[in-house]
């Protein structure tokens, strides 16, 4: 086979129709805004697991702030009717992701797992994938982050720590993904078992708001809440295809 | 009498052409020293200390993450399009104009892309990296993304940067040949390489004539495209403001408006301090201006399509972009814009406008600026206004970017001002072309 | 998945042995805290390198006392997780609980025990041993016991053994001032249990099995009492069950984080919630919810709390009362609460035995879904008993100020942070001969100390807890050190025995360290609880691995409500500092989610979390409804000045929808002059212009109770916002549903997600 065959056969491969159904695991998280307080102790425990930079009240001001989950809050109505909605906004690991067609090195590609991830080393930094990205949810070193001793001491060994010039984002804790799979594995099991593994804001979460799961196991949680009736994509005109999936906010007297 | 005047053109046009290149003058050296200290002070000393410190640095943020860097690159991009292009189109045409001031042109060209090249190193994180954004191959079977339209700007870039090259260079072949023979010392060893051995044969000059249409021809297409694909970078985005069917060709005609102003701009400075006065002459000052007042009447016309999109749209988020550019945050920049592309180009359907030589200069000039503005606006007011509200944040450039902005500038005139001594500003042979050929109206015989 | 309850919960703990960390083992490696680039060179035998190990501890960031687990590697603590066998939090944590770690690891921490060589507040220390500042320390106390001067302990509210520790050692020292003193200590609420139900404790608010809740000013979700134990309560009832989904409802005069999860959120004048509290029981009984044989006395005593009347006092419609009434009558069960705002009025405790009449007229005491009374803690007394009022502060200053307080222990609390200026509180601790503080952090009330012994963080502790407010059935927890001593610290439980043997309390305090006090303490559970372990030291070492103990015992006898109560149910109008002419907003002071009551400033994370209403990170501001900003003239980020009868401070704007136009708003936690590079200058403490006013029989602090002016200074510091925009224009981000059954609402377009069932 000369090279434009291969090219193309491989070509053929990627542009197949349910390509992605293919793999062992479609991982998602549902949101339950009904649930969601907003209290903030996903971002925390991201920041914490994530080994998330401090990024001080300067660069804040700039708007370069990194948490790689965030709460966005939605104002109504005027007093005394106002009414104040949140939602944690983090990478929806798209399954038509546009920051994947975008990023010219190809530092962000879909896994095995249907996880949008993100090569750090591969990385230049032209930051279009933040540009494609609808939700806003990559975030680009701007610089070297610095911990203040020892801080540093706390910063979790199973995740890099990223270098100026770098775009990093949620990776739905993928670290723990994998000790997960080794764990199956080691246990003679050939899938990971529904709630084995957390991402650091699921597992956090006081409200239990946040849920995380396979959804190609029908009976997974995440499978059974994405058939409840109030679930629904975040910017879904958009076709992205999202791994989150939001669940409704129920409103008493909402018409 | 006529026979005389025309031998004495003749002769003037190697001597006045050589003249520039050998004699110079303590202006030129003043000039070239200010602007090569701009270049190192403002362009590459900011760089360097963003290298250093990274791209925070620069203004921007989180839902902005393209500056200024980018607009520069667009806006030099689209600067490197009238020259060669618009030489390749006279010269398929035989417009006579087009000899006097292609040869700046298309090194315009030549430079522009060469500095929007320079502003992707300075606009990307990791700029010790970009060699694997070229397909290259590696041991580890590393192919960049091809599905990226960043992947077909590097490739259209570089195959319009290689075209462009290749053509100029092949213009000037029997230029350098013919100040080859008329220089000494280093300069004449530097000719004899750059000439490739030209000797003026019948046949070598077929086949440049042959090579040179063939190129014209093949350049066309490509500067057409290297535009639309810069547009690709954000059309093809889904960004509200961005995600745009009419980018391609507004940034076409965006382009080649600014490059024509730019040439316009160029010209003005050659004629001015080279002493072209006889070659550069209020012809193509009228030319330029039909042209330029065509290309602003376009260009406006695709600005009101974009607005019209926007409100058809009727969704939430397109109409809240189309309201922010108008009357947002931004706005003082986009009337601006509006101003200069498009009102005051207007003043060109007067011919007395058209054949000042001043009002035109600072036409041209106001004509980039607009246009550097709507670049920098495509940027800036479509990202910090993308679908959540949540995330919406203004930028505002930082001073390294000014500097950045004010040095690639600097840049771009340093090389020019380099290349003026290296390459015949004005084709010799293609003007003695002209001249060669009688003329019913000795029209510029008497500027 | 961890929505253990209290069977499941006591079956895995009855299983022991689950889990993978042995925290004892710990021990022999903490004996040599030498620090080492790589951590082990040479590792112990039970630390496999690239392999976590977990510790269950205790979280010490605030009084909930949630159960964590503490991941480490090789030796250096990496995360902090919920332990999922603790009943309180269920494996879950709060953001606050999640930057525990910071404290262990803050660069701020205190090294090694200091004198202060400088004028008091001076922060100029030198460094001393444990053994010079301890024999310092031990002489001193020794010189005051025998002289028979006042010897003063305030401390920061303990729990379990240490405060037995604490009552032990101040029994020896002859001296009866053991204080405890937590800002945010609800002592309202206590007095209004005491006054309503006779019992000096905190009940068990069951907002899981609640349908219906009515929260008078308590931010639940945020700050008040056990959050993270409420929002799991608060999830459950919202989407847990196949029951109705539970509604919320929050009164309050700004909008909390708590507002913004109800279903419905009502401003009321600031103070008069007790009066809609009453305006609603009035019209409980008039809906014939409540049958007791008392009705006709509780009829009249609440005649005059018509709605109409109470709409009128309160500001909320009339019509509005009597719907929530109906609602609160209806709801199988409802539930009311109070805190917060609530708490610290004037008319705190009346307000508050009126919340509480109103669970009472619904009959929800003692049933699933309403109020659950606690059986004593298993170990020491009943907690909280020395909780400190603002009265007692004050006179602990009054004694200072008489030259009466010889020596004053401090540890771990911040008094001179948290209480106002007005109370002259830092004035009066400089006629204090000597004082001694146990710290780990710098803090404004440490750098008035003498002498400094800084103690070990919370992860570097033993310990032991008994969750307060409890859960109904008796809990207890151990806090294990999870790493070795960063630095020449000790735990306050090991400085407290180690004094006590210096001044000869060996006798009642006869261990050598805090673990062998706690394991003697815990022999007592053990031969009370009569597990499966066989022997005690299987018992202690199935408890490290789970971190926590519980029992299935439940109070039997039932709460008698007082029927005194009955005659003087009224609420009295609150009061007010400062006239209404001079200074015509109240000042509405609230902790924030990250703060707490000012102990997250120093944590970098926590400074970094957006506060979730505004999203403001790294400072201070000022809320006031739009109607009041424009009214004044004032931007967004324009600097006020803000002035009590009592002091000014400046902070800028901040236009907040969900406010009363008449109150201003402002977060506790910034505003420290010491603690730290994250906290020190850096926003204004709103505690420091209240006014000194108490609530009346409670004598705690009115923190609300403060009326202020407000003025434009003309500059602009717009404070440092992480959000944009806050309205959503049309495009359906957070979409909503009026109906909550899975019948209705149109059902989501999920098609496009592939989904491909494999079995395997």
């Amino acid at each position: 086979m000369n090279f434009i065959d291969r090219f193309m056969a491989s070509w053929r491969k990627y542009r197949k129709p349910g390509y992605y159904e293919e793999f062992d695991y479609a991982w998602t998280m549902t949101v339950d805004l009904d649930r969601c307080t907003g209290c903030g102790a996903c971002v925390t425990a991201c920041q914490a697991e994530n080994n998330i930079p401090i990024v001080g009240e300067k660069e804040l001001g700039r708007g370069r702030e990194m948490q790689w989950i965030r709460i966005e809050r939605y104002w109504e109505g005027e007093y005394p009717n106002a009414k104040l909605s949140f939602i944690p906004m983090l990478c929806q690991q798209c399954d038509a992701a546009p920051c994947e067609t975008v990023c010219p090195v190809s530092a962000t590609y879909h896994n095995q797992d249907g996880l949008n991830a993100q090569i750090y080393n591969r990385c230049i930094g032209t930051r279009s994938c933040a540009v494609y990205c609808p939700y806003e949810v990559r975030y680009f070193n701007y610089y070297d982050h610095h911990w203040d001793a020892p801080l540093e001491q706390q910063l979790n060994p199973d995740v890099t720590v990223r270098e100026k010039g770098v775009m990093e984002k949620c990776t739905f804790c993928v670290q723990r993904i994998r000790q997960a799979k080794d764990h199956a594995k080691d246990d003679g099991r050939r899938r990971v078992k529904d709630g084995e593994v957390q991402p650091a804001c699921v597992q956090t979460c006081p409200s239990e708001a946040l849920t995380f799961g396979d959804r190609k196991d029908a009976n997974s949680v995440v499978a059974k809440k994405m058939n409840d009736p109030r679930a629904y994509h975040v910017l879904e005109e958009t076709n992205t295809l999202p791994s989150v999936v939001y669940l409704k906010k129920v409103r008493a007297n909402a018409d | 009498m006529q026979t005389e005047v025309r031998q004495a053109r003749f002769a003037d046009v190697n001597d006045d052409v050589v003249r520039s290149l050998v004699v110079t003058g303590r202006n030129y050296y003043i000039a070239l020293g200010i602007a090569g200290f701009v270049t190192l002070t403002c362009f590459f000393f900011p760089w360097f200390y963003q290298l250093y410190y990274g791209i925070g640095a620069a203004g921007m943020n989180s839902p902005t993450v393209w500056g200024t860097y980018l607009a520069s690159f667009i806006f030099w991009i689209g600067l490197s399009h009238s020259g060669t292009l618009l030489s390749c189109v006279l010269h398929l045409t035989n417009s006579e104009w087009r000899k006097a001031m292609y040869r700046s042109a298309e090194a315009m060209t030549f430079f522009s892309l060469f500095v929007a090249i320079t502003m992707v190193m300075v606009h990307i994180g990791r700029p010790w990296f970009i060699h694997w954004a070229a397909p290259y191959p590696n041991q580890m079977g590393l192919w960049p993304n091809f599905r990226s339209p960043l992947m077909f700007d590097v490739m259209a870039i570089m195959t319009y940067l290689t075209g462009s090259g290749i053509f100029i260079y092949m213009g000037a072949i029997p230029d350098f040949a013919a100040v080859r023979d008329r220089t000494t010392g280093w300069r004449h060893h530097l000719y004899v390489l750059l000439s490739l051995g030209w000797r003026g044969t019948d046949k070598e000059w077929h086949r440049l004539g042959w090579a040179y249409t063939f190129l014209a021809v093949l350049i066309i297409p490509l500067a057409v495209s290297v535009h639309s694909i810069v547009s690709w970078d954000f059309a093809l985005s889904i960004v509200p403001g961005l995600h745009q069917t009419i980018f391609a060709p507004y940034f076409v005609v965006g382009a080649i408006y600014s490059g024509t102003a730019g040439i316009v701009t160029v010209m003005f400075v050659l004629r001015k301090y080279m002493n072209f006065e006889h070659y550069i002459t209020k012809l193509h000052f009228d030319n330029l201006g039909k042209l330029l007042l065509l290309l602003s009447l376009l260009w406006t016309y695709i600005n009101m399509l974009e607005l019209f999109t926007g409100w058809f749209s009727g969704t939430s988020t397109e109409y809240e972009q189309l309201k922010y550019k108008l009357t947002g945050f931004y706005a003082p920049l986009y009337w601006e814009m509006i101003l200069f592309c498009a009102v005051a180009p207007l003043l060109l359907i007067s011919r007395k406008f058209r054949t000042s030589f001043v009002p035109m200069l600072i036409l041209s000039i106001a004509i980039n600026i607009g246009m550097y503005t709507e670049r920098f606006l495509i940027v800036a007011t479509t990202l910090s206004r993308q679908y959540l509200p949540g995330s919406w944040r203004v930028y505002v450039p930082s001073l390294v970017e000014i500097s950045i902005l004010v040095g690639s500038l600097a840049l771009f005139v340093t090389l020019f001002l380099l290349f003026v001594k290296i390459f015949p500003s004005i084709s010799i042979y293609e003007i003695k072309e002209t001249m060669g050929v009688p003329k019913k109206h000795g029209e510029h015989h008497d500027t | 998945m961890s929505n253990v309850d209290r069977r499941q919960f006591l079956k895995l703990v009855g299983a022991g042995g689950v889990g993978a960390g042995a925290g004892f083992m710990l021990a022999e490696s903490i004996k040599h805290p030498v620090e080492y680039l790589i951590p082990y060179p040479i590792p112990p035998e039970e630390f496999s390198p690239g392999i976590a190990t977990w510790y269950n501890s205790v979280c010490g960031m605030c009084p909930a006392g949630c159960g964590i687990s503490v991941r480490t590697r090789e030796g250096r603590a990496k995360k902090i997780e919920g332990n999922p066998l603790h009943p309180v939090n269920q494996g879950r944590l709060c953001a606050l609980g999640q930057a525990g770690l910071q404290t262990l690891y803050n660069p701020d921490r205190l090294t090694g025990p200091m004198l202060q060589s400088g004028e008091r507040g001076s922060e100029e220390f030198i460094q001393t041993t444990w053994e010079e500042s301890l024999a310092t320390v031990a002489h001193r106390l020794a010189a005051a016991r025998d002289g028979g001067k006042n010897i003063y302990l305030l401390s920061e509210g303990v729990r379990g053994h240490l405060a037995m520790l604490l009552e032990r050692f101040m029994d020896g020292l002859g001296s009866e001032h053991l204080m405890h003193y937590d800002f945010a200590h609800p002592h309202a609420l206590y007095a209004a249990n005491q006054r309503l139900f006779g019992e000096h404790t905190l009940p068990y608010y069951d907002i899981r099995n609640t349908r219906y809740l009515l929260s008078f000013g308590a931010d639940y979700l945020s700050n008040w009492l056990s959050p993270v134990h409420h929002s799991l309560g608060f999830g459950h009832s919202r989407q847990g069950t196949d029951l109705d989904r539970g509604r919320f409802v929050q009164i309050e005069a700004k909008m909390s984080l708590s507002g913004a999860a109800a279903d419905e959120w009502i401003p009321a004048r600031p103070g008069s919630e007790g009066i809609l509290a009453l305006g609603l029981a009035h019209q409980i009984l008039a809906g014939g919810a409540y049958t007791g044989s008392d009705f006709d006395d509780w009829n009249a005593a609440l005649a005059g709390y018509s709605a109409e009347s109470v709409a009128e006092r309160t500001g909320v419609a009339a019509k509005t009362i009597v719907r929530l009434a109906s609602e609160f009558m209806k709801a199988e069960p409802g539930l009311a609460i109070g805190g917060g705002a609530v708490d610290n009025h004037s008319n705190a405790v009346d307000t508050l035995v009126a919340v509480n009449l109103l669970n009472y007229l619904v009959g929800n005491i003692g049933k699933p879904g309403g109020i659950v009374f606690n059986s004593d803690p298993v170990v020491g007394g009943p907690a909280n008993n020395r909780q400190a009022n603002f009265i007692a502060m004050q006179q602990l200053a009054e004694q200072a100020r008489h030259g009466a307080i010889d020596v004053l222990i401090v540890n771990n609390t911040n008094p001179v942070f948290t209480l106002p200026h007005a109370s002259g509180f830092r004035e009066a601790l400089a006629s204090i001969p000597m004082i001694v503080s146990l710290s780990s952090f710098m803090d404004e009330t440490t750098t008035m100390a003498d002498v400094v012994l800084p103690s070990h963080s919370y992860l570097e502790s033993w310990g032991d807890d008994m969750p307060q407010p409890g859960l109904g059935f008796p809990v207890a927890a151990i806090s294990q050190p999870v790493v070795s001593p960063l630095y020449n610290t000790r735990a306050t439980g090991d400085i407290i025995l180690d004094l006590a043997g210096k001044l000869g309390m060996k006798d009642s305090m006869p261990w050598d360290s805090m673990e062998a006090c706690l394991k003697d303490g815990w022999r007592q559970i053990y031969e009370r609880s009569s597990p499966d372990a066989s022997d005690f030291d299987t018992f202690w070492r199935d408890v490290l691995v789970s971190g926590v103990w519980g029992e299935d015992i439940h109070r039997q006898d039932t709460v008698v409500v007082d029927k005194s109560v009955i005659d003087n149910i009224d609420v009295a109008e609150p009061e007010f500092s400062g006239d209404s002419e001079q200074y015509p907003f109240f000042l509405h002071p609230y902790m924030s989610t990250a703060m707490y009551d000012g102990r997250g400033a120093n944590l970098p994370w926590m400074q970094e979390l957006p506060d979730p209403m505004t999203s403001i990170v790294y400072g201070s501001w000022v809320e006031m409804n739009p109607a009041t900003a424009q009214q004044l003239g004032l931007r967004d980020g324009d600097l006020v000045s803000i002035s009590s009868e009592y002091g000014s401070l400046e902070a800028p704007v901040v236009i907040f929808p969900a406010i009363m136009p008449e109150v201003i708003a402002m977060p506790i936690g910034q505003g420290h002059s010491a603690f730290g590079r994250y906290a020190r200058d850096r926003g204004t403490n709103p505690l420091q212009i209240l006014a000194p006013l108490t609530a009346t029989t409670s004598g705690s602090l009115a923190t609300h109770a403060t009326r202020v002016s407000l003025a434009a200074t003309g500059r602009r510091a717009a404070p440092v916002q992480t959000g944009g925009d806050t309205r959503q224009l049309g495009r359906n981000i957070v979409q909503f549903t009026g109906d909550d059954s899975s019948a209705g609402g149109h059902s989501a377009n999920l098609n496009s997600i592939p989904i491909v069932v494999k079995t395997t």
